[in-house]
C-alpha cells in the first residue's frame, strides 16, 4: 500500500485526474465564478475570520452527533487536528486567488476523505450543513444589506460548488484507479497449462474469457502441446462464467489448431447453462471431443491413451490369489 | 529446390524445405505418388517443420498429394506443423482443407500410427 501513495505524491493529482488551467477555467465559466465573487468573498474575509471558531465548533458538534461520521473522529488529538485544518480550509474559501494552488489543495482534501473512507453522502452534507450555518452569520452580520449578504452567499455558493466538483472527481478517480487495477490483475491471471501424466495436459480455465486471455490461452497451449509433445489436451471450462460465440469460436480454432499438430483437445465442465447457450447460438461443437466434468475428461484421455486406472486393493487381492 | 525423399523400410519420409516453391510443391507431388507404386510403400510422411508459411496452395497440394497417394495404397501422415502456423491456418479456415488428412507431432508419432495401421491391416488380411 505504501508504494502506490508515495508515487502519487510524485505526480500532482490535477495531472493524475487530468484537470487542466483549460479545464479549470471551463469550470469558473460553468459556475460563473468571476472577478466580482472574488471581490465579493474577500471583502466579506474579515467577518469569516472571526466567525470561523464558532462555525467549526457547530460543524464538528453537528459531526460528532451522528454514528456514522462520529467513527472518523474518535481520538481527541486527532479531532483537533481535524478541527485546525477545517478552520484553514474554511478561511481559504474567502481569500480570492481560486487558482491552480487552490485546485491542487482542493483536490488533496478530497483525496485524504476519500481514503478514510469517509462516504459521499456525508461529504456533502457537511457542506449542507456549513453553508446553512455560513448563511446564518451573513445575514446577521448585513442585518441592514441584506441584497449585500445574498450576494456574498451565492459567490460562496458557487466556491463552495467547485469544490464539490473536485471532492467528487478524487472520488471517482479513486474507484476508477482501482477498477483499472482490478482489471489488469484478472487481466494476469494465469492460465497454467498442468502435465497430469506422459502426453497428457490440462488447463484448467478460471474466470472470464475475453479476447485478450482467450488468445494467451491459444497460444500458451500449443506451445506446451509442442514442447511436452502431448497428445491430448484437457481444457477445463468449469471456471468460466460465460461462453458467448466469440469465445466459442475461438475454443473451436485452439481445437482445430491443435488437432493439426496433431493432439487432440477435450472440452470438459460445460454446464448446463452453457451447453444450452452454445445450441441456441449455433456453435456447432460436433467436431469437439466434449465431456461433463474433469472426472469423465480425465477417464477418456486415459483410455485414449492407453491407460487404464486400477485401485490398488484390487490390485494386491488378485496378485494373492495368483500365488 | 528439390524436397529430399528418404525411404525408410516401408515408408518413405519427405522433408518439406522453408524455400518451397509452389513449382518444387507439385513435383513432390508428382514424384511421391509414381514412388509410393514403385517401392510398394505402405505410407508417406510429409514433414513440414521447417516451413515457415502454410498457405492455401500449399495446403491443397497437401490434400491432394495425400489423396493421390490413398489412390495408390499408401497412408498419408503431415508431421511438425508448428503452433502458430496451426493457429493461423484455423484462422485463415485453411483447417477444414486438411480434415481427411492425418496430423501428428513429430516423426516418431506418426511411425507408430503406421506401423499400427499396418498391423492391423495384416491382420485383417
Amino acid at each position: 500500500m505504501t508504494e502506490p501513495t508515495h508515487q502519487d505524491s510524485k505526480k500532482s493529482l490535477m495531472e493524475e485526474i487530468g484537470i487542466t488551467e483549460k479545464e479549470i477555467d471551463k469550470r469558473r465559466a460553468f459556475l460563473e465564478l468571476g472577478d466580482e465573487d472574488t471581490r465579493e468573498l474577500v471583502s466579506i474575509d474579515p467577518i469569516a475570520q472571526a466567525y470561523a471558531d464558532p462555525v467549526i465548533e457547530a460543524f464538528y458538534k453537528h459531526l460528532l452527533a451522528f454514528e456514522e461520521t462520529r467513527v472518523f473522529f474518535q481520538s481527541p488529538e486527532l479531532l483537533d487536528r481535524v478541527k485546525r485544518a477545517q478552520k484553514i480550509y474554511f478561511s481559504r474559501l474567502t481569500q480570492g486567488n481560486y487558482d491552480k494552488a487552490y485546485i491542487e489543495d482542493r483536490l488533496k482534501i478530497g483525496a485524504v476523505h476519500e481514503r478514510i473512507g469517509l462516504p459521499v453522502k456525508a461529504y456533502l452534507g457537511m457542506y449542507n450543513f456549513y453553508l446553512r450555518t455560513v448563511a446564518d452569520h451573513l445575514f446577521d452580520a448585513y442585518k441592514s444589506e441584506p441584497g449585500k449578504a445574498l450576494r456574498t452567499f451565492i459567490s460562496l455558493l458557487k466556491v463552495a460548488f467547485l469544490d464539490i466538483g473536485l471532492a467528487i472527481d478524487t472520488y471517482i478517480n479513486r474507484r476508477e484507479q482501482l477498477i483499472g487495477k482490478q482489471q489488469v490483475a484478472m487481466r494476469e491471471l494465469p492460465t497454467p497449462v498442468l502435465q497430469v501424466r506422459e502426453r497428457l495436459l490440462i488447463l484448467p480455465v478460471v474466470g472470464a474469457l475475453e479476447s485478450y486471455r482467450a488468445h494467451q490461452l491459444t497460444e500458451q497451449l500449443l506451445e506446451s502441446i509442442s514442447a511436452t509433445r502431448a497428445k491430448i489436451a484437457i481444457v477445463d471450462i468449469t471456471g468460466v462464467p460465460l461462453v458467448d460465440s466469440k469465445v466459442a469460436n475461438h475454443l473451436l480454432q485452439t481445437v482445430s489448431a491443435a488437432r493439426l499438430m496433431g493432439a487432440t483437445v477435450i472440452l470438459t465442465g460445460l454446464s448446463p447453462q452453457i451447453a444450452q447457450a452454445l445450441v441456441a447460438i449455433g456453435v456447432d461443437l460436433g467436431h469437439v471431443r466434449t465431456t461433463v466434468d474433469l472426472q469423465s475428461g480425465l477417464e477418456t484421455a486415459e483410455r485414449l491413451l492407453g491407460y487404464r486406472l486400477v485401485p490398488v486393493a484390487e490390485k494386491t487381492r488378485s496378485d494373492q490369489t495368483d500365488v | 529446390m528439390k524436397t529430399p525423399i528418404l525411404k525408410q523400410g516401408p515408408y518413405l519420409i519427405a522433408s518439406l524445405q522453408a524455400e518451397q516453391s509452389d513449382t518444387d510443391l507439385l513435383e513432390l507431388q508428382e514424384v511421391l505418388v509414381e514412388q509410393v507404386g514403385r517401392f510398394r510403400s505402405r505410407g508417406v510422411i510429409l514433414d513440414v517443420t521447417l516451413l515457415d508459411v502454410m498457405d492455401s496452395f500449399a495446403t491443397r497440394t497437401l490434400r491432394n498429394m495425400a489423396q493421390a497417394i490413398r489412390l495408390r495404397g499408401a497412408e498419408t501422415i503431415i508431421v511438425g506443423i508448428r503452433p502458430e502456423i496451426a493457429f493461423a491456418m484455423v484462422q485463415l479456415g485453411l483447417d477444414v482443407r486438411l480434415s481427411g488428412v492425418q496430423t501428428t507431432l513429430d516423426l516418431e508419432e506418426a511411425l507408430a500410427i503406421l506401423d499400427r495401421q499396418r498391423q492391423e491391416g495384416m491382420c485383417r488380411d
